[in-house]
């Protein structure tokens, strides 16, 4: 019996292997089981090579997986193509189209071809029992079903769901797919079987992405304008807001481009509104300008990058790591801007609010850095108790200081002014990307401009002291350290959790607040440690770079770091932590 | 271009005609006061006060006007608003002009009281009301004879080219 | 209660960095009478602008102010209306912020049509930094960036403008006070997307032969040549003189305005918010279905 279980599928776009996965995932969310599916494409917007990966567990997931225990393959030119997400080794189960052959001879390196390959004639089945070869991935969840015990109740339900508005027919066919496939199953016992332990008492479950997670938090936060354009892949974010927030009261404006998008939405702000944006690389990279504005006008704004392969273009299907940079850093100027990152779906929904609070709260632009896979793999997510998320309101003038002498940029010991906005009688003030004084007046006074941006900058000092923002795990005076942030971070858990289990002593520390550098913190961190990983999907390493810039990181510890697109796996951080173990001694 | 809109001559009652001077030197004491300000700004100090006097100059000629309308029709809401009047006797802003000399200041002066002259003698045909008569003719001898004031000034001052500007630094991009 | 506004109200004690002599100066004087006989509140007031010497114009009025960055005020205009459609909110900027960096977001302001008022004060110039050619400087126009004479053909902001459906534009000049005046007051009261073009002249680096008195004797009003505003292809044959004639008045204005976005948008909520108000602490509940687990 096993308790978890990783499945990766590869076809092209026309065989519907995406829609077996969700069947896959649906399924497994329906009986209880903890899941998570991603996807990974080509780039035709049709039919191009397609692949999924679902992984469930009666555990809490915490990444993808690592090694595939069960790779299908509909034909070898596509599945070669996964190479990097669909890793297989000699125990993954290998089920191919039997009209393709065996598989060629370089599919895997040396020593990590499967030792069990099935051939199934998944076309043929499909043509007798549905009618059409189409039908293939369906007889494939019949397989599934079979060998490995997920129930067919749930598959069913997920074949209602992608067949039933397209005609009855159609489902009935589906149907006897599915019962071929688990007639084969039971027909062609496996040589290791291996079958899911099914979850007991399992509680109901969100079944939801990150991008899902961050427009519902939005919503859930009071923000009331989202201005944006479509970018792959936060896009679903505007969608999703577009239906639904309008139902709130609120407004989305799909503007002509990005720096508009921006632009609309530091208006908003402005005007007295919690707003937002969402964009990837490329758009970061034009709202930079705007950006600045808000900072230098003190005006709360969050901005979410669901990062994908960069720079430039990049790769827009593909999740890396490498905006940091430019979160924190650009516009130009002194600017200090709070970046924050989810490292799960769930997370995605926590950070968004934080984000709200933080810009609210401190009058500045807020970053969110998600990435493609945390944007856009589906998981099952525990209920979210929302009332015990407290929600910050920006600070507004009291009637006595509307009533004579209003300062917008008054000096006060914290560095928050209140905030007016057009329409509250006696707080009128111009705002500006120019540099102020304290009436927002415009000026070249360097001792001005010197004490504002003191005021800009002091303003977020409490930020330092914000370690429920950090989550650290394992012994504090642990010699060895894993530093991991975003996506990443999933791996680093379960990478500590293998390497707690085998006695390396390791500590782990995930950072939600990216930037500022909590330096305190991070010196506390690694006073104990001379070695360790800074673990994250980038060419750079650029949170590794962001640390060194604020604080002695021991000269032990190590960019563990790769250009996005090749996602990292537990049992590689295991192996180069047990490495640096042996170092130590 | 007429300065004054939405007034019928015709129709005008001796209030409204002290309504009507009184806003017009309100409008010249603001005129004058902004282009203080505005040469204070811009390092033209000389003329900046000059200005700054007309401006008051204006005031007294305002309030002379204010306490006759008082003493005549008390504080009674007034039917000519600021709205109706534009540059009757203000100078027009392009008047004004950084590092301007004095004697450019005065050329600005003469053709403001030019300009109301020309006004109030262009109202008195559309007038009839003998009071009202008496009051344009009054106000247009007026500035007949601050030209006089204005010329006078003038002739003191040698007709020589103003050469402020060429000792002024190049403008500075912002 | 405070009495009608008087301009005075509206006028700011910061004291413009202008020059002397700038057309500006009259357009803000013009704006202060438009503020006042429209007669709403200055902390009702958003007033947006971009980057230039005309872009300051906003600190010197007491309404809400924002003087935002280069050629982006108008998307950041619509954002401070949509977020508040209950404001009266004025866009200002030159002719460089509005039609070369910001002209990409012209006609889609247009199209869009929320209701505010974008006033260009077009001195074919970039005055700000010293001189530079702008896009409505004439062919062949001699600047510190084209001491040989510039090569390409001015943008025509009234053609550009028209051409993208606005449904009110006009032209005005402060060397016709009054006219102006009327004019700014007439487009803030259009519902909907409004534009005026103010031939405002630069005194330090603008043309000679480009300045107030100049227009005094070269303009012309469109009503004096018998135009009538609602004819918009009579209104776009007119546009085309940009350059050379200096017409000033109404060139169209839409006899029937369709619905402004803000007012669709408003609509819309109210619509979409009748029957039981939503909480929006119930978000996740749609996730929990698709979770399809026990109690789904």
């Amino acid at each position: 019996m096993i308790e978890d279980l990783v499945v990766g599928l590869a076809g092209s776009g026309g065989d519907g292997v995406v829609s077996a996965g969700e069947s896959l995932l649906a399924a497994a969310s329906a009986q209880g089981f903890h899941a998570l599916m991603t996807k990974s494409f080509g780039s035709q917007i049709r039919g191009g090579e397609s692949s999924c990966r679902v992984r469930l567990s009666t555990r809490k997931v915490l990444n993808p997986g690592g090694v595939l225990d069960v790779a299908v393959a509909l034909n070898w030119e596509d599945f070669r193509r996964f190479g990097a997400e669909l890793r297989i080794g000699p125990e993954t189960v290998l089920i191919h189209e039997a009209k393709a052959g065996p598989p060629p001879q370089d599919l895997a390196p040396a020593g990590r071809m499967p030792r069990e390959v099935i051939g199934v004639p998944l076309a043929e089945l499909a043509k007798s029992s549905a009618g059409t070869d189409r039908a293939k991935t369906t007889v494939v969840l019949g397989l599934l079903s079979g060998w490995f015990g997920i129930p067919r109740e749930g598959l069913d339900r997920g074949l209602q769901k992608k067949f039933a508005q397209k005609g009855e027919g159609l489902l009935e066919a589906n149907r006897k797919a599915l019962a071929s496939g688990i007639a084969f199953a039971m027909e062609h016992p496996l040589a290791s079987p291996r079958t899911l332990t099914l979850p007991v008492g399992a509680s109901p479950k969100m079944l939801c992405d990150g991008n899902e997670m961050c427009a519902s938090a939005a919503i859930f936060s009071g923000c009331e304008f989202f201005g944006g354009y479509p970018i792959t892949p936060s896009t679903e974010v505007m969608q999703i807001l577009a239906r639904e927030l309008p139902r709130y009261g609120g407004v989305v404006l799909q503007a002509e481009d990005e720096i508009s998008g921006v632009g609309a939405a530091v208006g908003a702000s402005f005007a007295g509104k919690k707003s937002m944006t969402a964009t990837s690389g490329p758009g970061m990279s034009l709202k930079t300008e705007i950006l600045g504005l808000a900072s230098l006008a003190e005006l709360p704004l969050v901005l979410l990058d669901v990062q994908r392969g960069g720079p430039s273009t990049g790769i827009p299907t593909k999740p890396e790591q490498s905006d940091l940079f430019a979160a924190a850093f650009s516009a130009h100027g002194d600017v200090l801007r709070p970046v924050l990152a989810p490292t799960s779906v769930e997370d995605t929904f926590r950070v968004t609010v934080e984000a709200f609070n933080l810009a609210e709260g401190y009058q500045t632009p807020v970053m969110i850095l998600s990435d493609q896979e945390i944007a856009q793999r589906k998981e099952t997510v525990d209920p979210i108790d929302v009332s015990r998320f407290e929600l910050v309101e920006r600070l507004r003038p009291t009637p006595e200081q509307l009533a004579g002498g209003y300062q917008r940029f008054s000096a006060t010991s914290s560095g928050i002014s209140p905030i007016s906005h057009p329409g509250m009688e006696g707080g009128n003030y111009l705002a500006a990307g120019i540099e102020h004084d304290v009436n927002g007046a415009p000026t070249a006074s360097g001792a001005i401009h010197a004490a504002m941006n003191e005021k800009r900058f002091q303003k977020l000092a409490p930020l330092q002291e914000r370690t429920d923002l950090f989550e650290r795990l394992g012994p504090p005076d642990a010699p060895l350290a894993l530093v991991s942030w975003g996506s990443s971070a999933g791996v680093a858990r379960e990478a500590f959790l293998q390497a707690r289990m085998r006695d390396i002593p390791v500590k782990l520390l995930v950072p939600t607040l990216l930037y500022p550098v909590a330096e305190q913190l991070y010196r506390a961190f690694f006073t104990s440690v001379r070695a360790g990983l800074v673990l994250e999907l980038s060419h750079q390493g650029q949170l590794y770079r962001v640390l060194r810039m604020f604080v002695d990181v021991p000269p032990g510890v190590t960019s563990f770091a790769r250009s996005g697109a090749q996602p990292f796996r537990a049992d590689e951080v295991v192996q180069r932590l047990a490495q640096q173990a042996e170092t130590l001694r | 271009m007429t300065p004054v809109t939405g007034i019928d001559f015709e129709r005008l009652t001796l209030r409204d005609a002290l309504d009507l001077a009184i806003l017009i030197e309100e409008e010249a004491r603001d005129r004058y006061l902004e282009f203080a300000e505005q040469l204070a700004t811009h390092d033209t100090p000389e003329v900046a006060d000059f200005f700054a006097r007309m401006s008051r100059i204006e005031e007294r000629h305002r309030m002379e006007l204010l306490e006759r309308r008082r003493t005549l029709f008390g504080n009674t809401r007034s039917a000519v608003e600021r709205r109706n009047i534009f540059d009757v006797e203000a100078p027009e802003y392009e008047a004004a002009r950084a590092f301007m000399g004095v004697r450019q200041a005065l050329e600005t002066v003469l053709a403001a009281e030019v300009k109301a002259q020309v006004f109030f003698s262009e109202a008195l045909p559309r007038v009839k009301d003998p009071e009202l008569k008496a009051l344009f003719e009054e106000l247009r001898d007026e500035e007949v004879q601050h030209q006089a004031l204005v010329n006078a000034e003038l002739a003191r001052r040698p007709e020589k080219p103003d050469d402020s500007e060429a000792y002024a630094d190049d403008p500075v991009a912002q | 209660m405070k009495d009608l506004l008087s301009p005075n109200d509206y006028k700011s004690p910061l004291k413009p960095i202008w020059c002397p002599g700038c057309g500006d100066y009259g357009v803000l004087q013009a704006l202060y009478r438009a503020l006042s006989a429209i007669g709403r509140p200055p902390h009702e007031i958003a007033f947006i602008s971009g980057i230039g010497c005309s872009s300051r114009i906003p600190g010197y009025t007491t309404a809400y102010g924002f003087n935002t960055v280069h050629g982006r005020a108008l998307p950041i205009a619509q954002g401070v209306k949509l977020a508040n459609p209950d404001l009266l909110v004025i866009v200002a900027g030159g002719d460089g912020d509005g039609f070369s960096i910001g002209g990409g977001h012209v006609p889609h302001a247009i199209r869009r049509n929320v209701d505010l008022t974008y006033i260009v004060m077009d001195n074919q110039v970039y005055g700000l930094t010293k001189g530079q050619l702008s896009p409505t400087s004439p062919q062949g126009l001699k600047t510190v960036t084209s001491p040989l004479g510039s090569i390409e053909q001015p943008i025509n902001p009234l053609l550009t403008v028209l051409a993208s459906g606005a449904g009110f534009v006009a032209q005005a000049t402060p060397a016709d006070m009054p006219g102006m005046t009327a004019l700014i007051e007439e487009a803030i009261r259009y519902p909907g997307f409004s534009f005026v073009n103010i031939q405002s002249p630069c005194i330090t680096f603008g043309e000679e032969d480009q300045q107030l008195k100049a227009h005094k004797s070269r303009m012309k009003t469109l009503a004096s040549l018998g135009h009538d505003p609602a004819n918009q292809l009579a209104a776009l044959d007119l546009a085309r003189a940009y350059g050379t004639e200096l017409y000033t008045g109404v060139f169209y204005r839409n006899a029937t305005p369709p619905p402004t976005y803000d007012a669709q948008i408003r609509q819309r909520k109210a619509e979409l918010q009748r029957g039981e108000p939503r909480p929006r602490s119930r978000v996740l509940d749609g996730y929990l279905r698709a979770g399809g687990g026990p109690t789904s």
